[in-house]
C-alpha cells in the first residue's frame, strides 16, 4: 500500500487544478478561460503607463505571451489579476521605460514630507468646497492629462488603487516595493494630481471665485 | 487639540479612503469628521477625485485587433520546459 504524498493529497481536492497531469489543451483552455477577462484591464493600465496606444498594445500582447509562456508556474487560486500586473509592470519597466528614457525618481521618499504638506494644505477659507464643485465640471481629457503628467511611479500607483482597487500589500507585490513606498507614491501622485486639477479649474474659469488662492 | 485630531485625520485621509485602517482607527476619524466641516471637505475632495480617475481612466476597451493577436498567443507561443529530473 502506497501513501498518498501530501502534494497529492492536495491536489485529489475536489476542483482543484493537477498542474503536474494537466494537458497542453487543458492548459490552455484554462489560461483562455481565466486570462483573457483582464484583456481590457490590463490594455487600460497599459495605455495609461506607456501613454500611447500602439505602445500599449504591444505592451499588452507582450505580457500575455509572458504570461502564457509562465503559466504553468502560477499557482491555481491565488490572485491572478495581480500576476499578471506584475509581468505587465516588470515587462513596461523593462522594456518601453528604457526606451521612454523618463527620468528616475530621485530618493527620499519621506512620509513626514507629504503628511506636513497635508496638514497645512487645510484651510478654513473653503477652498476646497469650491474644488469640488469644480471637479463636476472637469472634462475627462483633463483628467487624462493631469495622470500622464504624474511621474509613471506615481502616475502607476494611483492606477492600481484608484482604478482598479487593489490593496497596498497588492501593489507592493506588483510594482516590487516596500507598502511604505507604496503609500509615500500614492500620497505623492494623488497630490500633484488634485493640484493640477485645481489649476486646470482656476485657468478655466471652473471655480467660482477667480484668480488664485494662496 | 483641534487641530491636532485635523493633523491626525488628514495625515491618515488616504489610508482610510482606501481602507487600509484598522476598523478603531476608522472609527475615530469617522468621529472626527461628524464634527471638522473643513477635514471632511479634503476627504470629499479626495473621494471626488478618486472616482474621477477612475470615470476616466476605466472607459478603455481594448481595440479588436489587440483581442485576435491577444487570443492566438495561446497557438503561437512555444514553451520549452525542462523534463522533469529522473
Amino acid at each position: 500500500m502506497t501513501i498518498p504524498t501530501a502534494d497529492e493529497a492536495m491536489t485529489a481536492e475536489p476542483g482543484a487544478v493537477d498542474r503536474a497531469n494537466e494537458t497542453d489543451e487543458q492548459r490552455v483552455a484554462r489560461f483562455e478561460r481565466d486570462a483573457l477577462v483582464f484583456l481590457d484591464q490590463l490594455y487600460g493600465a497599459a495605455l495609461r503607463m506607456t501613454r500611447n496606444p500602439t505602445d500599449a498594445e504591444d505592451l499588452v500582447q507582450d505580457t500575455y505571451v509572458k504570461a502564457f509562456a509562465s503559466f504553468h508556474q502560477f499557482t491555481p487560486g491565488t490572485n491572478l489579476k495581480a500576476w499578471l500586473y506584475r509581468i505587465l509592470t516588470n515587462s513596461f519597466i523593462n522594456t518601453y521605460r528604457k526606451k521612454q528614457r523618463q527620468p528616475q525618481l530621485s530618493g527620499g521618499d519621506q512620509i513626514e514630507d507629504w503628511q506636513l504638506a497635508r496638514a497645512e494644505a487645510h484651510t478654513p477659507e473653503g477652498l476646497r468646497t469650491a474644488e469640488m464643485e469644480a471637479l463636476d465640471r472637469m472634462p475627462d481629457s483633463a483628467v487624462t492629462e493631469a495622470m500622464n503628467a504624474l511621474s509613471p511611479d506615481f502616475r502607476l500607483a494611483v492606477y492600481l488603487a484608484d482604478v482598479e482597487g487593489f490593496s497596498y500589500k497588492e501593489i507592493a507585490g506588483i510594482m516590487g516595493t516596500p507598502i511604505g513606498t507604496v503609500m509615500s507614491r500614492l500620497n505623492r501622485g494623488r497630490n500633484q494630481l488634485r493640484v493640477a486639477l485645481a489649476d486646470f479649474a482656476r485657468e478655466n474659469g471652473l471655480t467660482q471665485r477667480g484668480g488664485r488662492n494662496g | 487639540m483641534a487641530d491636532r485630531d485635523c493633523a491626525l485625520a488628514l495625515a491618515r485621509l488616504y489610508e482610510f479612503l482606501d481602507h487600509e485602517l484598522a476598523d478603531a482607527d476608522a472609527d475615530s476619524i469617522r468621529a472626527h469628521l461628524e464634527a471638522c466641516e473643513p477635514c471632511l471637505d479634503a476627504y470629499g475632495v479626495e473621494e471626488h477625485i478618486r472616482s474621477l480617475v477612475r470615470r476616466c481612466c476605466t472607459s478603455q476597451r481594448a481595440p479588436e485587433h489587440l483581442r485576435v493577436r491577444v487570443t492566438q498567443v495561446t497557438t503561437t507561443t512555444i514553451i520549452v520546459r525542462p523534463t522533469p529530473a529522473g
